[in-house]
């Protein structure tokens, strides 16, 4: 169970301009869908933004507070 | 550790063109991702294999420091990771996805 505040904020540590819209997809704040909009995904190929985003995760996937994870990581020009 | 399975895993991930590391197997998927990766492929008609790590920890572990990605599923392509559908779903919109299956495929 986890809060999108928390992983807004996770995610913004290591992704400082990062827009993050978190959705749970269960009902029960574990099993989310996360998407995130950022400029520094520009030069990233869909592999590394996600790699960023798993590891700006990393403690509340390993201690389950995050079950699931869907990713969507885009730029702020939707590329 | 992870050397141990590094050699079963470079056999795997070439033998078979479009490889799923998961959890389960295609009859009884495990989890959700594992089965909706089945179900993405299953619309191109190509030929794919799941292979189950859930119960193998240590290969699963080897699994993620080998691609750096923590979760399963994990796809490979002719030989080359992709991630899963996180990242499947993107290629396919952008028209990437089907020239590869094509080449992986077709090859002479």
């Amino acid at each position: 169970m986890i809060t999108a505040d928390v992983v807004s904020s996770f995610i913004q540590r290591a992704i400082p301009d990062a827009t993050v819209t978190v959705m749970d997809r269960t009902g029960t704040m574990d099993h989310l869908s996360v998407r995130v909009v950022s400029d520094l995904f520009k030069d990233k190929s869909l592999l590394d933004r996600h790699r960023l985003v798993y590891q700006a995760l990393d403690a509340p996937m390993k201690d389950g507070r995050i079950h699931a994870l869907e990713i969507k990581a885009e730029t702020t020009d939707g590329g | 550790m992870a050397e141990l399975f590094e050699q079963e895993i470079q056999q795997e991930i070439q033998a078979h063109k479009i490889l799923i590391y998961g959890k389960g197997t295609k009859t009884a998927p495990m989890c959700g991702f594992t089965k909706e990766t089945m179900q993405f492929f299953d619309k191109y008609g190509y030929p794919y294999e799941l292979i189950d790590v859930l119960q193998n920890p240590a290969k699963r572990e080897a699994l993620t420091k080998l691609t750096n990605w923590p979760t399963l599923p994990k796809v490979f392509i002719n030989g080359t990771f992709y991630g899963d559908t996180d990242v499947l779903d993107p290629m396919e919109k952008k028209g990437e996805l089907v020239p590869l299956l094509k080449a992986a495929f077709e090859q002479k």
